[in-house]
């Protein structure tokens, strides 16, 4: 321990600059992100000089998010190349240091200059924010454990294997210009189609690759320490991004689908129905995407069956054709976005991608399209309801939210509201509340009275931070209008929201996970879109 | 006893070169072992190895009793290592430095340290960067003296330096030799053969030899022998003797397997009309000339014919 100490009061003396700028920046960073949270009006983004200040601030705010990982990789950079590894002709070689002490003594570098700050920062952010720190100390120690796998042991590992800082950024910018070049080159051919990455939410596959990133960069740091065997070490840390690539390419998540919804026991009634009933205005169309060899395939549906107080929330679909001459194709799981089905809920609609050579094979006759429906189950929680203030008000397990006013400011009357979490985003929450179409200074019997607006917020994530160098995550809440009325002529558009008009908050658990079919027999793949057509003929 | 440094078949290849060769060496403790060789011949290799900054592609080294690859941490508390080629914390002062490396030695003498100091003049107040070269010097072998180490590795300590800071650094080195083992690689005969106590010789990767300097000045001596009459090169002559040549009545050659008892007896026997045989000792740059010039192949044949008169 007492060469540990010796050599990390060493490089605390030679690297303060370092120490400082990175510290500068962190400070800066708590200082000024906060500015975000406001919205752009109390900003100053309304008119005038306020606008120019507020727009300066926006873009610090933003830049600080960046700065604060580059003023690491200068300081992580520094500190490992102060004893670098590579080379046959370092002071300290033939000295009687102990790798372990000395890998030891770098930890406690970064622990006391970049974990330490970096965990007091996000405690300041979360009071700034109207959070107690010691209540998300799991969280917070969960994000830092990310941020190790995704920034710092990344950097750790590269600086041990490169001599100086600027070798690494040399390679690091070589490293981005070959993930840049790789991914042009998978956009512009169909070697790697869109639906094969990304396709479902990846618990298995994101938890696999952080395991491999910390275990990967772990070994190349512990073997370079231990043995400096520098192309061992440079293999290994090549093989990190190719297994990467390997695995989002795998998907195991694709594989774990029906285990993590599990196909239903035959009398199990299914949680929702959907039928499709074609009308003049609700029509299955086929679009084209980024990708020119893929197609999108849009099916409107009907909704029914969802029990009172509770959401189903389709995850994914899964896309079988039959044609009568026998031919057959399967879809991967494809990600189905931002559903939620609510027992109001009538209509909805199921789109996955096909590409075009199954397309043009299966279009020409009736097939049938079996969709195949990964969902998840979730019930609503005893809501909360608060009259909106009008300043800052705190939501249990959802965080702290803010009316949002107009730049014209009128007393009492917002136009949006914004809310802050806790280092993630907050359970599933529906939230409602009313759209006054009258401006709020007018006399008003009753708040509640008026349009009824709706907001979906937070997710099922079970992990108890999620990355991300600030510790607050804004939530934005949307309300939905009447604007497609207003514009339709069906009616006023109700544009504020007035000081102590109900709120309410309902959070939804978890309560399983299943799949269920939907059938369509005798189904026409929809035409191109004619737009897509007149495209198609001009190539 | 254990030598301090002893090597068993030891070899490094860097792709296709050979840049040493199945090396076996004995350093016996308390020897001040110098080894030469020109430019390339793979001194500096063999003391990376020894340091375990190079591994060794076949053999093994051992360095105080353990095995060389195995070499690190604690057990550099006891060996002083000087490289030409080694860099230095520059951002420090030299006050700062020996500070700095005090903490990792626990056989630290403060008071050695102050003597080293005042020896080699050193200004402890101004950064390594900024030191000469010379100077630089003089703070790494304060650094690498002050723990008395039971081994000092000198790899080409003296090359580029004035006489005068040479001298200085001799005269330390010289201080410590009693209570330590030195083994110090050179291409500069002049400066090992005033206070080495064992030579080895280093050609191409290989050890042409290695021994103890007293024996080395006695088994060379450069013979002439005078004859009454102009002769040809004998023939047959045997392998130990290097680079024979006549002129006139005059032959001359270098003999690497002199003995002082049987030697000038073989010499009458082989030359009876000679009208005078002298054999005169050699200095070590002779000396080195001769076997360099020779070539390898002849000293290998003396390695041969020497294990045979061992044996016999």
């Amino acid at each position: 321990m007492k060469q540990v100490l010796h050599i990390f009061a060493k490089d605390t003396r030679r690297f303060w600059p370092e120490i400082l700028i990175s510290l500068a920046i962190t400070a800066a960073f708590v200082r000024i992100y906060p500015n975000q949270w406001q919205g752009m009006e109390a900003m100053g983004l309304g008119a005038g000089v306020g606008a120019v200040s507020g727009s300066i601030l926006h873009f610090l705010a933003n830049a600080l998010v960046g700065l604060v990982p580059a003023g690491w990789w200068l300081l992580i950079s520094r500190v490992i190349h102060g004893e670098r590894l590579v080379g046959h002709t370092q002071f300290w070689l033939t000295r009687p240091y102990e790798w372990k002490n000395l890998l030891t003594a770098k930890l406690l570098f970064l622990l006391a200059f970049l974990y330490l700050p970096l965990f007091i920062a996000q405690c300041l952010l979360l009071v700034t924010a109207g959070f107690h720190p010691l209540a998300y100390l799991p969280g917070l120690l969960y994000n830092l454990l990310l941020i190790t796998g995704i920034i710092v042991l990344p950097l750790v590992a590269l600086s041990a294997v490169t001599s100086s800082f600027a070798k690494m950024t040399l390679v690091l910018l070589g490293a981005a210009l070959l993930a840049l070049l790789i991914a042009g080159i998978a956009a512009l051919t169909t070697y790697m189609p869109s639906h094969t990455t990304g396709s479902v939410a990846s618990p298995v596959g994101d938890r696999l690759s952080l395991a491999l990133v910390l275990c990967g960069c772990g070994a190349v740091v512990v073997l370079q320490y231990a043995l400096r065997k520098t192309t061992r070490s440079w293999l290994l840390l090549i093989a990190i991004p190719v297994l990467l690539c390997t695995l989002a390419i795998g998907d195991p998540d694709q594989a774990l689908m029906n285990r993590t919804y599990p196909i239903p026991v035959s009398s199990a009634a299914a949680p929702v129905q959907f039928q499709y009933v074609p009308d003049q205005i609700q029509q299955a169309i086929t679009d084209t995407t980024h990708d020119s060899n893929e197609l999108e395939i849009n099916i409107p549906l009907r909704v029914s069956g969802v029990a009172d107080g509770t959401v189903v929330i389709p995850e994914a679909v899964k896309v079988a054709i039959d044609a009568p001459d026998g031919s057959h194709w399967d879809s991967p799981w494809q990600a189905i976005y931002n559903q939620r089905l609510l027992s109001s809920t009538d209509v909805s609609h199921a789109e996955f991608r096909v590409g075009r050579a199954i397309y043009d094979k299966f279009k020409s006759a009736p097939v049938a399209l079996r969709l195949t429906f990964a969902l998840t189950l979730a019930k609503a929680e005893a809501p909360t309801q608060v009259p909106l203030p009008a300043t800052d008000f705190s939501v249990p397990k959802f965080g702290v939210c803010t009316p949002q006013s107009s730049w014209l400011q009128f007393p009492g009357e917002f136009t949006s509201v914004n809310c802050k979490a806790a280092l993630r985003q907050p359970k599933l929450t529906f939230v409602n509340l009313h759209w006054s179409s009258t401006r709020c200074s007018a006399a008003q019997s009753d708040p509640a009275t008026g349009m009824l607006g709706a907001a979906w917020a937070g997710s099922f994530d079970i992990d108890p931070a999620e990355f991300g160098i600030t510790s607050v995550w804004q939530i934005p809440l949307y309300f939905s209008n009447n604007w497609e009325g207003y514009r339709k002529g069906s009616g006023p558009a109700p544009r504020h929201i007035c000081a102590g008009s109900p709120m309410t908050f309902t959070q939804y658990s978890v309560t399983g996970r299943t799949q269920t079919d939907l059938t369509l027999q005798d189904f026409h793949l929809p035409g191109l879109a004619i737009g897509d057509q007149y495209l198609l003929m001009m190539k | 006893m254990n030598p301090a440094v002893g090597t068993h078949n030891l070899s490094k290849q860097f792709g296709r070169t050979v840049a040493v060769d199945g090396l076996n060496l004995a350093v016996p403790e308390g020897a001040i072992y110098a080894m030469v060789g020109a430019n390339g011949a793979g001194k500096t290799t063999i003391i990376k190895m020894l340091m375990n900054i190079y591994p060794p592609t076949a053999g093994r080294a051992e360095v105080l009793g353990i095995d060389s690859r195995k070499l690190a941490g604690e057990a550099f508390a006891r060996i002083g290592y000087v490289s030409e080629n080694q860099e230095m914390p520059d951002w420090m002062t030299a006050g700062a430095m020996l500070d700095y490396y005090r903490p990792f030695y626990p056989t630290w003498d403060r008071a050695l340290e102050q003597q080293l100091i005042r020896q080699f003049d050193l200004p402890l107040d101004r950064k390594l960067k900024h030191l000469s070269r010379g100077m630089k010097m003089k703070a790494a072998f304060a650094s690498s003296l002050a723990y008395r180490p039971s081994l000092i590795v000198l790899d080409e300590p003296f090359s580029g330096l004035d006489p005068l800071v040479r001298d200085e650094l001799i005269e330390g080195l010289i201080e410590r030799a009693p209570e330590t083992t030195i083994f110090l690689s050179s291409h500069d005969l002049a400066e090992i053969e005033t206070f080495s106590s064992h030579v080895g010789y280093l050609e191409q990767g290989r050890l042409l030899f290695s021994e103890e300097m007293s024996v080395l000045g006695n088994r060379f001596r450069e013979v002439t022998v005078t004859l009454d009459s102009p002769s040809p090169l004998p023939e047959n002559l045997p392998l130990t003797w290097l680079q024979p040549q006549t002129a006139d009545c005059v032959f001359r050659f270098v003999h690497s397997g002199f003995n002082e008892e049987s030697s000038p007896r073989e010499l009458a026997e082989r030359f009876p009309a000679a009208r005078d045989i002298s054999c005169d000792p050699m200095p070590l740059r002779s000396i080195f000339l001769a076997v360099a010039k020779t070539g390898r192949d002849h000293a290998s044949a003396y390695d041969q014919a020497k294990a045979k008169g061992d044996a016999a």
